[in-house]
């Protein structure tokens, strides 16, 4: 059974309550909108992608400057995924321990474990980078591959920050109840916005 | 209503700590962390490409791109919008009801980040306008380099950098954000809120302007951004290091829109008050909530297109690079995706504004409501299916082409249902043509203009026809000037009185508006015609043949800059010194209106409860919204139709018992009053400043009531005012019969004959007419003066006080008796003394200032002594002499020390001739 830590109580809303009609709080709510901003900003960058992937290009992938199809390491990038989609069941752990059995220290786990599988994503990915044998300049296909990979490691990027912050809080703050945790929950549900969009992004970037 | 601003009681128990640090602290702060920011970003940089082996080391648009972006994160940081949130990620424990960076209490609180959704709103308002002016000056270099057909400003490259600049700040520094300035001031009240969900995020939204502004206004001096602001591939990577500021600038403002967008959703779904069902929501927050959500979901767009742009400029990508296999159409897709819903962006929260105006202005319950809000969000919707309608021409799919003309000319359906809705509005209303008004039927009229040739430009051969020419940039004027401009000017004059607490000018706007009116027609519509004749825009050398016709653009748009200027003027010297606003001078009937001018720091004092629509105007009873307020200022507030009494006087219109008639009724709750000031032969200034004494008075005690001066007798006064609205009762204010010529001639007959209305009549001695009033909402000026009482000096001291507050005048004439007070010597002065009090009451009275008089056996400082114990006098004028006892610093010195707290002024005059006042 979970330890008692000493708690404190939500921050009492600086606004008056919400009228009746709202039952969602206004930290998800707006995590919901801005979650919405982003997939349209993906939109833009797949967009581009479906352009020049669908309106210019003879074939995909296409030749590079050595006369070969441009590769994609499409087995270790799915390893990579599995540890992504992975971290997105650690992290409902963690909110789960929290909200159902008050439990802070599994809060704390299921935190540091999903940053470290979050980092070890980030680590794979920049090795792969490393290792790709193209760059950004090598044609429309390097500028859309890169600019979509780079655009989603700098969310999950952002994503582990909001985890760091909550981690900080759980430690340092002894914040979060089973009846109030916003900011947890908002980053949260921003995680796995990430591994949605990057399992999208596997999908139709290294396998279709 | 009263007029003060309620004291305000923290209803949450929490002491309003007010931030300690001063205003340099915070600017020093910004200052060093931008200076540290740019250097890290030259440093990060430099170390980044060295690691790297990358070569060469200085690629000079990489540097600018992190400068640019670190910069204004550095900025952010250093001015302080992060601190709450780094004590909060550093695990600090945090006040969620901190509010010492909330409220203004001096100037200075507008120069730093504040979390009040009313301070952040005039702040909004302020760097708008600074931009606007810029970006007016530009607009006044492309005239003037069009003004011949040749070359004459510098090379075509300076001449792009002007029409480019001049429209990205006008896009993105203007027109987006003055929108979110008012709804930021205005949204919160109208829906009962004490501020917007996220202050702090609000605080961090506006701040972002500056850099991103800066960015993009101080791009020409890097090397113009030329390529229009559109921004096209490939020509904008072909441009000058001012393109690269340009792409981190429309990041900066973009992410700073999207954080205001988001701001408002919250707000609007989960802050409204009790009882404010979607569908009594205003028309201004159905068009900010989907203004909101337009932002939200289209913003990114632009945000990719300029990422991509970015990156092939910065680090080489190829995504619209066809040698790469990049493809130039989608960066038009992807911009116009965004871009497109943007001019929606642009002239939703117009059409929330113009609702707003001309339901109040016609004093009719709005035609079609809920046609109104679907049509709103219908355009929105559909807003997203047009965007390849600015492309008929590029190149792309062709199938694409013919939907993309359906769906754009089905757009006109809802702005039509809007426009006959505003139309069937003001139809059979009692319109008022305050300048708001004025502007919100400016625009109706030249957004028709705008919207047909935008209907026009959706039919494809007329487009492939006059593509890039300027009947373009003359419908793209149309919507923006005449659709945006217009309603924002609107708007902005519409809530002055709320925002400022003071009342603009109101003859001024009217003159500032025909002037735009005017010019803005006679600038944009010959453009119109170029453009069929085939004068292609974005070209700084044309055709002679259109040389005459420019030159006339030229001219009108000079005169358009003029009636900018008049406005400014009256918003800026309204504003210092303009008269008290009352709560609620257009009668609205939304939340804002309930409250104060400008409102107390948390809006409401509780939750206000709201019942019923927002525009049931004309129809007795009705209610919107109930404000909870303390019992001294009335408690329940609210606003139902009440009838109009109309009070008739001439130098009457001051005293004491029409004050008390006019109270008695009052407390019936069904009236208002309309004071009209019948004035026959005498000086109208006089007759407003005895006017402006009763309105105050009379406001002082929350009751409702307006006023003017009609020149005339009273069947001209009843007129004036029964073709503003409905009468149904005249009171007439006049002397006792026998003193009154008005009742010589039997005008209480002969009104109730004229108008069909009943009359009460108000008996007013002449004595209580000339007497100052001893209440609330008149300050008490006590004259201190020798031989100086009864010269012109004095009256022209106490009628340029009151002019600016009403006021009431003790006259106290000291004699300074030493020796009995029953010699003849005192009896010849206390004579002098009388004659001179009584001929300064009469010079008093004709100017309209109301006064009475004592002759005091004591001294100076006695005198002053009365004045504050006995007549609770706010001021003490001392009027002395010259040459005369009172002029010695000693006998001031001993007034002053008399006087304790109340303030002491000095006019020295000239006794024996007119005298003009000299300072003291």
């Amino acid at each position: 059974m979970a330890t008692v830590e000493p708690t404190i109580s939500a921050p009492s809303q600086a606004t008056p309550p919400p009228s009746r009609g709202s039952q969602i709080s206004m930290g998800m709510l707006s995590m919901m909108f801005f979650i919405g901003s982003e997939v349209m900003l993906f939109g833009s960058l797949f967009a581009a992608y479906f352009f020049v992937r669908f309106n210019v290009a003879d074939q995909w992938p296409p030749l590079n400057s050595a006369g070969e199809p441009f590769e994609l390491p499409k087995i270790i990038t799915g390893v990579n995924t599995a540890i992504l989609v992975a971290s997105s069941f650690t992290i409902h752990w963690g909110e789960h321990r929290l909200k159902h059995y008050g439990d802070r220290k599994g809060l704390e786990r299921g935190l540091l474990v999903t940053m470290f599988l979050g980092g070890t994503f980030l680590l794979i990915q920049v090795n792969e980078y490393i290792h790709l044998g193209f760059t950004p300049q090598d044609q429309a296909f390097g500028s859309t591959f890169y600019t979509l990979t780079g655009f989603h490691g700098l969310h999950v990027f952002v994503g582990l920050t909001l985890l760091t912050l909550c981690y900080i809080r759980v430690k340092r703050a002894h914040d979060f109840t089973p009846q109030w945790s916003t900011p947890l929950q908002a980053s949260s549900l921003y995680w796995h916005f990430v591994d949605v969009v990057w399992v999208l992004l596997y999908i139709l970037v290294y396998l279709v | 209503m009263a007029t003060h601003a309620p004291t305000h009681s923290d209803p949450s128990g929490h002491a309003h700590h007010v931030d300690p640090r001063p205003l340099s602290y915070w600017w020093k702060r910004a200052t060093l962390w931008s200076a540290g920011s740019f250097l890290f970003s030259f440093g990060l940089i430099w170390f980044m490409r060295t690691i790297f082996g990358m070569d060469p080391l200085w690629v000079s648009q990489v540097y600018v791109t992190a400068a640019a972006s670190l910069t204004s994160i550095g900025f952010l940081i250093g001015i302080g919008c992060f601190d709450w949130w780094w004590q909060w990620m550093t695990g600090r424990r945090v006040d969620g009801e901190d509010h010492s960076m909330h409220g203004a209490h001096s100037w200075r609180d507008y120069f730093k980040v504040n979390t009040d959704h009313k301070v952040i709103g005039v702040q909004y308002m302020a760097i708008v306008f600074t931009f606007f002016v810029l970006a007016g000056l530009l607009a006044e270099a492309v005239r003037a380099e069009l003004f011949t057909a040749g070359q004459t400003l510098g090379d075509g490259e300076t001449y792009n950098g002007l029409f480019s600049v001049h429209a990205t700040v006008m896009i993105f520094l203007f027109v987006i954000p003055a929108f979110a300035g008012l709804a930021n001031y205005i949204l919160p009240i109208m829906i009962g809120a004490k501020d917007m969900a996220f202050p702090r995020l609000n605080a961090l939204s506006v701040w972002m302007l500056i850099p991103g502004g800066l960015m993009m206004i101080l791009s020409p001096v890097f090397g113009a951004f030329s390529a229009g602001w559109t921004a096209y591939v490939p020509l904008a990577n072909q441009g000058g290091t001012g393109t690269t500021l340009f792409e981190v600038g429309v990041q900066v403002v973009g992410a700073s829109s999207i954080a205001t967008a988001i701001n408002f959703l919250v707000t609007i779904f989960t802050m409204r008050a009790p009882g404010m069902t979607v569908w009594r929501m205003p028309l201004l927050v159905w068009a900010n909530a989907t203004t909101s959500a337009l932002v939200v979901f289209g913003t990114p767009f632009i945000a990719g297109s300029q990422f991509m742009t970015l990156f092939d400029r910065v680090i080489g990508t190829q995504f619209f690079d066809p040698a790469g296999g990049g493809d130039v159409i989608a960066y038009q897709h992807i911009f116009w995706f965004y871009s497109h819903p943007a001019v929606y962006i642009m002239m939703l929260p117009g059409f929330g504004i113009i609702s707003e105006i001309i339901a109040t202005f016609s004093r009719k319950p709005i035609f079609g409501y809920r046609a109104l809000a679907f049509s709103t969000v219908a355009i929105a919707v559909l807003g997203f299916g047009v965007w390849a309608h600015h492309m008929f021409v590029s190149g792309m799919a062709a199938w694409l082409r013919v939907p993309m003309m359906i769906t754009t000319i089905i757009i006109a359906i809802p702005t039509g249902v809007k426009i006959f809705s505003w139309l069937g509005t003001m139809w059979g209303g009692k319109i008022h043509l305050k300048t708001p008004m004025l502007y919100a039927m400016g625009f109706i009229g030249v957004f028709v203009i705008g919207g047909l040739s935008g209907v026009m430009l959706a039919v494809i051969p007329v487009d492939i026809q006059v593509t890039d020419t300027y009947f373009v940039v003359a419908h793209i004027h149309y919507v923006f000037v005449g659709g945006s401009v217009f309603t924002i000017f609107a708007g902005v004059h519409y809530w002055f009185p709320k925002m400022t607490g003071k009342m603009y000018n109101e003859t001024l706007g009217m003159i500032s508006f025909w002037i735009i009116f005017i010019g803005f027609n006679a600038t944009f519509m010959p453009m119109h015609w170029l453009g069929i004749q085939g004068m292609p825009r974005r070209v700084s050398a044309y055709d002679e043949r259109f040389e005459a016709v420019n030159q006339f653009i030229g001219i009108a748009s000079i005169v358009m800059t003029l009636g900018f200027l008049v406005f400014f003027y009256n918003m800026i010297t309204s504003w210092r010194s303009g008269p008290k606003a009352p709560w609620n001078p257009w009668r609205g009937r939304t939340l804002e209106w309930l409250v104060s001018s400008p409102p107390s720091l948390f809006n409401f004092e509780a939750t206000p409860q709201v019942v019923g629509g927002p525009y049931q105007y004309g129809i007795p009873g009705a209610r919107h919204a109930v404000v909870f307020a303390p019992e001294e200022i009335g408690g329940e507030l609210t606003e139902t139709e009440k009838r109009t009494i109309v009070v008739v006087a001439d130098e009457t219109v001051a005293s004491a018992a029409l004050i008390d008639e006019v109270r008695h009724r009052a407390s019936e709750g069904l009236w208002r009053f309309t004071f009209a000031v019948a004035n026959e032969d005498g000086d109208s200034r006089a007759a407003d400043r005895r006017l402006q004494v009763a309105l105050s008075v009379l406001a002082e005690s929350g009751i409702d009531a307006s006023g003017t001066v009609v020149e005339g007798d009273p069947f001209a006064a009843v007129a004036a005012v029964s073709a503003e609205e409905d009468v149904h009762e005249v009171m007439l204010a006049t002397y006792p019969t026998g003193m009154s010529a008005w009742m010589a001639d039997d005008m209480v007959d002969r009104l109730r004959k004229s108008t069909g209305l009943g009359v009460t009549r108000v008996v007013v001695r002449p004595e209580d007419a000339r007497a100052p009033l001893s209440l609330p909402g008149v300050s008490q000026v006590a004259v201190v003066a020798d031989e100086g009482l009864g010269t012109a000096g004095l009256v022209a001291a106490l009628r340029e006080r009151a002019d600016r507050r009403p006021i009431g005048v003790i006259l106290l004439s000291p004699m300074n008796l030493t020796g009995p007070g029953w010699t003849d010597e005192a009896e010849e002065a206390r004579s002098a003394a009388f004659d001179r009090v009584r001929a300064a009451i009469d010079g008093l009275q004709a100017v309209g200032v109301q006064s009475r008089g004592e002759v005091l056996d004591g001294d100076a400082a006695a005198a002053a002594t009365i004045a504050v114990t006995g007549h609770r006098a706010d001021e003490i004028l001392v009027i002395a002499a010259r040459g005369g006892r009172l002029e010695s610093d000693e006998a001031l010195a001993a007034v002053r020390a008399a006087a304790g707290t109340v303030p002491v002024e000095r006019i020295v005059v000239d006794a024996e001739a007119p005298a003009s006042p000299s300072g003291s």
